[in-house]
């Protein structure tokens, strides 16, 4: 798996539109394989997706990014780990060890659910006031409703 | 206890605001945040305090050119800079910020302060107002436009031919199909033809078609522009240019409404629009013999007159705007406009070659300028060093001082001629007289009246 994060004085990139800089790091299950920084030269959204894809990036881990540039990180097939903040190093320690959902990592603002891309597939949003919450599926009082498990 | 009800106090006095402010430490942690910033930015106050600014911010300026950064380093504020900022949900916000460096009671630097605005409404209204001055494609605020915009629909809705006057790239074309667009006629071609660009031949066979065997290698026929454009729209671009032998087979078409293709028997009966342009006077050449007066009549039915670009000045940050955000599209840059003293250079031309001018210069400057401002640099090498020349404009100045400079570049442009400044200063020739009897508002000379000189074209 490669991973690329945005970097700026060793913490992460707050804003990944405007990231100059990004660390790729391949990964061979928990054990780090490969490692290079990459320049981000160009503001326009479309070559920064082809600079990760050309990688061959799979997830993205990043702070803020805008709505058009993550659709097309979403449609290229890199995985997005948004909202994301603190030094680059334990970033990419909690990403190993699956603890990226733990507060230190969110962005103030950010609800919880945050965005999580699925490959090619569309992300979660931040939602204001917190994540949503899937109404329980429980029969109605009348009997109307889904059916009980099993049934 | 005192502190407590100074800080409370502080905090009611801040939430009152409505701009966002919010204040850091020398580490660039947050330590205050007001009631606006959490609107603004979508972030609790509880959540903010004691994090990085960045990660609370999350404005493009961040990384490149932190303004809280540059505050600190110079000891200068920065004021209204346009950024934007990223919520949680990845919406951009356009804001203007503003910074200043906090001190304590012994001068230290303990830290700094950010206000900023949230522009969204502003950038909307802005949105909104661009609409009003755009009309299919053309851009213009000033009067002349507003006018002519006006009229388009009530000239395309007629059937009339149409004259359109106005000097090389003013945009006669964009006009034109603006009028075959809005017209009955939109669904039909519409058939453009430079009738300047091609000797009488050429016009001829474009124009009427010929049959096969009409001439050497005429080997099947071939429709013209007049067939091609059958119920639609034939726009003729500079008319006053044809021979006098194609005026009179234009004046049959417009007379009779048929043509004759090379080497045909019989006419062919068309119905379509004509939409002829020119960059000539018309009038002039009329009078000195040069254009038919039966066919000046003929096509001079409705006229529209474009103005050329240096007497719509008020038009120029518009159409930059509007270039700005087309290139950007198809170059996918980022650049976000222009600096005050490029902005000063291209209000400053003369633009000999109108809209198109503008429209190079700005597609050059893509060239030069990466993202960002286009700078001074980025303008071709003949404008900077017209500004160098010309940029009186330094900081300290006042209103009326300004002022004066611009009106006398307006009469040393139109050499004096009052009537001819106040029209491209956009006020009435008694309001330009007025201020030129005030104190300080002309250099002596550039308002005395001269000889009238015509401009060329």
């Amino acid at each position: 798996m490669i991973v690329a994060i945005p970097t700026l004085e060793e913490r992460v990139s707050p804003v990944f539109d405007v990231a100059r800089c990004v660390m790729v790091v391949e990964l061979d299950g928990e054990r780090e394989v490969r490692r290079q920084t990459l320049a981000l030269h160009s503001p326009d959204p479309t070559r920064r997706v082809a600079a990760l894809t050309e990688q061959a990036v799979n997830v993205l881990i990043c702070g803020a990014v805008s709505r058009p540039l993550e659709a097309l990180l979403s449609a290229a097939g890199v995985r997005v780990i948004s909202q994301t903040c603190g030094p680059v190093e334990d970033v990419l320690r909690g990403f190993i060890a699956g603890r990226l959902s733990d507060g230190a990592f969110l962005m103030p603002g950010c609800c919880g659910g945050r965005r999580q891309c699925r490959r090619g597939g569309p992300g979660l949003r931040c939602r204001p006031g917190g994540p949503r919450r899937r109404r329980a599926r429980r029969r109605n009082a009348d009997g109307t409703g889904p059916k009980a498990a099993g049934a | 206890m005192k502190k407590t009800a100074a800080a409370n106090t502080h905090q009611v006095i801040l939430d009152s605001i409505a701009d966002g402010v919010f204040t850091v430490d020398l580490n660039w942690r947050i330590t205050s945040f007001n009631a606006a910033a959490e609107r603004i930015t979508g972030v609790k106050r509880a959540e903010a305090i004691g994090r990085h600014c960045c990660d609370v911010f999350r404005a493009s300026c961040c990384e490149t050119e932190c303004a809280l950064k540059s505050t600190r380093r110079t000891g200068r504020p920065v004021v209204s800079k346009a950024v934007y900022i990223l919520k949680a949900d990845g919406e951009r916000i356009p804001i203007s910020i503003s910074t200043a460096v906090l001190r304590d009671e012994r001068g230290r630097v303990i830290g700094g302060v950010e206000t900023f605005r949230d522009l969204s409404q502003v950038e909307e209204l802005r949105k909104e107002l661009e609409g009003r001055y755009t009309f299919a494609d053309i851009v213009g605020r000033s009067p002349a436009m507003q006018r002519l915009f006006e009229l388009l629909p009530q000239v395309a809705d007629s059937t009339s031919t149409v004259l359109i006057e106005g000097e090389s790239g003013t945009g006669k074309e964009l006009v034109a199909r603006a009028i075959h667009n809005l017209s009955p006629r939109a669904k039909r071609r519409f058939v453009a033809l430079n009738c300047g660009a091609l000797p009488d031949t050429l016009l001829e066979s474009e124009l009427f078609g010929y049959k096969a065997g009409a001439f050497t290698d005429a080997r099947r026929d071939k429709p013209g522009r007049l067939a091609l454009a059958h119920r639609g729209t034939l726009f003729l671009d500079e008319i006053g240019d044809v021979s006098a032998a194609m005026q009179t087979r234009l004046l049959r078409v417009l007379q009779e409404r048929v043509y004759e293709p090379l080497g045909a028997i019989e006419p062919v009966a068309v119905d379509v629009r004509i939409v002829a342009a020119t960059h000539r006077d018309l009038d002039e050449m009329v009078r000195a013999g040069r254009f038919r007066e039966d066919l000046y009549y003929r096509v001079n039915v409705v006229r529209l007159r474009l103005p050329p670009l240096r007497e719509r000045r008020e038009d120029i940050p518009l159409l930059i705007e509007r270039f700005i955000t087309r290139f950007n599209r198809v170059q996918n840059k980022d650049i976000v406009g222009l600096s005050d003293g490029a902005m000063a250079i291209l209000m400053a031309h003369d633009y000999p070659g109108n809209v198109r001018e503008l429209e190079n210069i700005i597609e050059h400057a893509f060239v030069l300028c990466r993202a960002g401002l286009i700078e001074p640099q980025h303008l071709p090498p003949a404008l900077q060093a017209a500004g160098k020349v010309s940029r009186r404009f330094k900081t300290g100045l006042t209103l009326r001082e300004v002022e004066a400079i611009h009106i006398n570049d307006a009469l040393r442009r139109h050499r004096g001629n009052r009537a001819a400044a106040a029209r491209e200063l956009g006020v009435n020739a008694s309001t330009l007289f007025r201020k030129l009897q005030k104190p300080g508002g002309a250099v002596p000379g550039a308002s005395a009246p001269r000889a009238r000189s015509k401009r060329p074209g």
